[in-house]
């Protein structure tokens, strides 16, 4: 593996740790506050919509390591990954 | 939505987040048929909440796994075309599929499962710890493809992640070292589940008010699961996931037979 490749894991894998922990953080709070304020469900609405949101994210971080690396067809294979993605999004709203 | 609900959503979410990072397997093969038979939820809604859980487990695991290296993120990337494919493809049909043909389907696949647990707890009762991952070339790229569209597929119509298809056919077929090849699947897992979520959600099957406190239990479980998974023995993990998936195959079939799943 080269020192390319671990460095664009270690960005990869903070990525994924943010979005997890924005994600539990807006559900566990939505939560709490659910029980005093009507409006803690949007919070926790929100936190379910961040985790939705970070395998797309995940696929883009990866997509531009590919590309600073010059690794051009495994870019194109994560933007193909993003295509199928964004098009059960757009198809999903339709619905 | 009463306090105890919450909190025992919350701990079942724990463990099935906690025993699927331990066993390998996602938790949506235990939360599924727990929603379906003891909460009344519709195969559908179900689904659609059990897919939110997979995209927590695979969030919370590969953040550690990509961290160790473990996970091929360009064999990963290169088969999610495929799942997602699938899984696309799968949920769109899945809501013209009546509630019992997919409880039969789970139920199928629930023994499946089973099985290849016993068998991989059977392998694992006097194995060494691997310690470090060996040099491997992925090979067999158009069987590998293959059994990922299918995995994608049964993902998108069950809300199951699909691993006990991709990781034999990757340690088999595709010559990955078995730690890769389950690192690597609960990488794509996310991004499978995420794309037939998206379509659920779309059609208003994911109940937020059922899927926020299992998913905030997933992701504290599956974290912790994880983290210790390298220092328990995974054979009584297995046994304890297979007793569970069991007994939820024999509840799901009684309950067809019995004319359940309307």
């Amino acid at each position: 593996m080269s020192r390319q490749d671990v460095a664009a894991d270690r960005v990869l894998s903070h990525t994924l740790k943010l979005g997890a922990y924005a994600a539990l953080a807006l559900i566990v709070g939505g939560l709490m506050l659910q029980s005093v304020a009507p409006w803690g469900a949007k919070v926790t609405a929100g936190g379910l919509l961040v985790l939705l949101a970070t395998p797309v994210l995940r696929i883009v971080v990866a997509c531009i390591q590919f590309l600073r690396e010059r690794d051009l067809k495994y870019a194109l294979v994560s933007f193909g990954v993003l295509a199928i993605v964004l098009l059960a999004y757009f198809l999903g709203v339709q619905a | 939505m009463a306090l105890a609900a919450i909190l025992l959503l919350m701990l079942i979410g724990f463990c099935a987040g906690g025993f699927g990072a331990l066993a390998g397997v996602g938790g949506g093969i235990i939360i599924t048929p727990l929603l379906a038979i003891y909460f009344g939820l519709p195969m559908h809604q179900a689904i659609g909440v059990t897919l939110l859980c997979v995209i927590a487990t695979s969030t919370a695991t590969s953040a550690l796994y990509v961290e160790r290296h473990v996970t091929d993120v360009r064999l990963g990337m290169t088969l999610e075309l495929a799942t997602t494919a699938g899984a696309l493809i799968a949920a769109l049909v899945a809501h013209s599929v009546n509630r019992r043909t997919l409880a039969v389907l789970f139920a199928c696949f629930l023994l499946y499962s089973s099985g290849s647990m016993i068998k991989k707890a059977w392998a694992s009762r006097n194995a060494k710890r691997e310690e470090s991952v060996p040099d491997y070339t992925p090979r067999n790229y158009p069987v590998g493809l293959a059994a990922s569209f299918i995995a994608g597929g049964f993902s998108g119509l069950l809300g199951i992640g699909g691993g006990p298809i991709k990781v034999p056919v990757m340690f088999l077929f595709m010559k990955v070292p078995l730690r890769v090849a389950a690192a690597t699947s609960n990488f794509m897992i996310g991004v499978t589940a995420a794309t037939s979520a998206y379509v659920y959600w779309g059609r208003g099957d994911v109940r937020t008010d059922i899927a926020a406190p299992l998913v905030a239990g997933v992701f504290a479980g599956s974290m912790l699961g994880a983290r210790i998974s390298s220092k328990v023995r995974s054979f009584y993990i297995l046994i304890l996931v297979v007793s569970i998936t069991g007994w939820l195959a024999i509840q799901m079939i009684y309950k067809l037979l019995t004319g359940g799943f309307q």
